[in-house]
């Protein structure tokens, strides 16, 4: 915040103390991370409890730049991050078309809903054998895991977006004339941007949950399979290097999103 | 003078699974090109109902509505303005609804925008606006593709007292100014007589005409009118009937 002549002395101290707010809530972010890991780093050292099964953040960083030195961190992590972005994506947009058709077409909504709200209630995961015996044990199974986690989600969402539409704005449309495409491509889709963007937000994490669960089920490669297989041979640092990439990765596709929002607020003047 | 809008025998049947409403009876009245209507009547009465007849967005279920092929433009309570359009966008909406999206017709809604004092806000958000301005900005996207009548549903009931008289003066010189025939729609009594020539009182549901009256004051402008002698004779007069 730079200087300003005009500001009252009153103001300048109400910024400053706002500036000191923000600094202050960063470094306490920080101070907890470095507490907790330099707690769980002790613990472990002194043997407080047992590196065996709890891990310990500098085995965590050994077995990371052990998996960067063989040359498979970038092999597993681009496994499941392209598992679960195709996932998103493929779920995002037949989300939003499914919802387009539904908002269109009363009775279809009509028709639909107890069928939504079934598949929106089951476990997917139930449908885990089903799905391998469908899609065979490679990449397939676990998109299809993801799709199906993150559609459902996706047009239950977006049809809420698209039906909480202005009555009052529907009805100055349709005074001017409007037809029923005129009303969703200048009045619908616009209006329901938020809904799209907080619909992308919580489809980040359901696709992650959908990759990392298919992954459990069937797979060769990837850091949900990092996971299983650390379990089954009792490597918990190789668990707890997989969690922490995870976070890593789900920060950032979060991340991206919340660039996304900040874009698309700016130029539409809400 | 032509007639521009005319109800024959009127009735409006809404129906619901609860059973059915009559909102309108028997309503017969007629706007002549030029005029300036108040339709006055208690809330809930099928007013805005009246209006979506008049636009042709509903159809009767008796009687006839007759509006002489003339084009209408609707303003509603809120100024309705698309948050994600600049005003410009905004009062260029209903060109591009009705195709009609043409370098001449920008020109002609950029021209009023300009000549009623919204030339520096074109870029502006309507956020950025004032309640009034947002208001006017309102009239202004209706006025855009020129309609012949204008259907005004209590458009200034959600502005507070003071921005209220202002900008229905505003709308008012606006609207004269611009030689168009206006239908106004409210519940408030000393609105309707700043504005009108013509004032249709209407009664409880189910929704009939109970009188009609023709106002002549000296002076045009509402704000003058209020201070008119003759103002207090007719709201006892329209209060007396309304309550009647």
């Amino acid at each position: 915040m730079k200087k300003h002549p005009e500001y009252s002395r009153e103001h300048l101290l109400y910024l400053r103390k706002l500036k000191r707010n923000g600094a202050l809530v960063h470094a306490a972010r920080i101070a907890v991370l470095f507490a907790f890991l330099l707690l769980w780093e002790l613990s472990a050292r002194f043997e407080w409890i047992n590196p065996f099964i709890t891990s310990s953040p500098s085995r965590v960083w050994d077995t990371l730049v052990s998996l960067y030195r063989n040359g498979t961190l970038f092999y597993h992590v681009g496994t499941t991050l392209w598992e679960t972005l195709l996932g998103f994506f493929i779920a995002v947009v037949l989300g939003y078309a499914i919802a387009l058709l539904l908002w269109w077409s009363e009775i279809l909504r009509k028709i639909s809903e107890p069928y939504l709200v079934v598949l929106n209630a089951l476990p997917k995961i139930a449908l885990g054998p089903l799905i391998i015996i469908w899609c065979g044990t490679g990449s397939e199974p676990i998109v299809f895991m993801t799709i199906l986690i993150g559609l459902i989600v996706a047009i239950l969402n977006m049809l809420n977006g698209f039906m909480a539409t202005d009555e009052n704005k529907i009805l100055l449309l349709r005074s001017m004339g409007a037809n029923k495409r005129q009303l969703l491509t200048k009045l619908v889709i616009p209006s329901s941007l938020p809904a799209f963007i907080s619909m992308l937000k919580i489809n980040v994490g359901m696709a992650w949950i959908g990759s990392v669960m298919g992954e459990y089920m069937v797979s060769k490669a990837g850091i949900g399979y990092l996971i299983v297989y650390g379990g089954q041979v009792f490597k918990l640092d190789l668990v707890m290097t997989a969690v922490f990439i995870l976070c890593v990765l789900a920060a950032g596709m979060y991340a991206i999103v919340a660039l996304v929002e900040k874009a698309v607020i700016k130029n539409s003047g809400r | 003078m032509k007639e521009v809008l005319r109800f024959d025998n009127v009735s409006m049947h809404y129906h619901t699974r609860q059973g059915e409403t009559v909102a309108l009876e028997n309503l017969d009245f007629s706007v002549s090109e030029g005029e300036f209507a108040a339709i006055i009547g208690p809330s809930g009465c099928g007013k805005t109902t009246l209006l979506s007849l008049a636009a042709g967005l509903l159809k009767p279920t008796s009687g006839e509505v007759k509006n002489a092929g003339v084009s209408f433009g609707y303003m509603l309570q809120k100024d309705e303005l698309f948050p994600w359009r600049t005003i410009e966008k905004n009062i260029f909406l209903p060109l591009e609804i009705q195709k009609a999206d043409t370098p001449e017709h920008r020109a002609r809604a950029l021209a009023l925008a300009e000549k009623y004092g919204l030339g520096d806000f074109l870029k502006n958000y309507p956020s950025q606006l004032s309640g009034g301005m947002r208001q006017r900005a309102a009239l202004i996207r209706t006025l855009a593709v020129d309609p012949d009548v204008l259907l005004l549903d209590e458009p200034f009931s959600a502005l507070d007292y003071q921005t209220r008289l202002s900008v229905c003066d505003d709308v008012y010189k606006i609207i004269r100014g611009e030689h168009k025939t206006a239908v106004l729609i409210t519940h408030d009594i000393s609105e309707a007589i700043s504005v009108a020539d013509k004032i249709v009182v209407l009664s409880r549901r189910p929704a009939h005409v109970t009188a009609e009256h023709a106002l002549s004051f000296p002076e045009a402008e509402p704000l003058k009118r209020r201070e008119n002698k003759d103002f207090s004779v007719w709201f006892e007069l329209l209060w007396r009937e309304l309550n009647a």
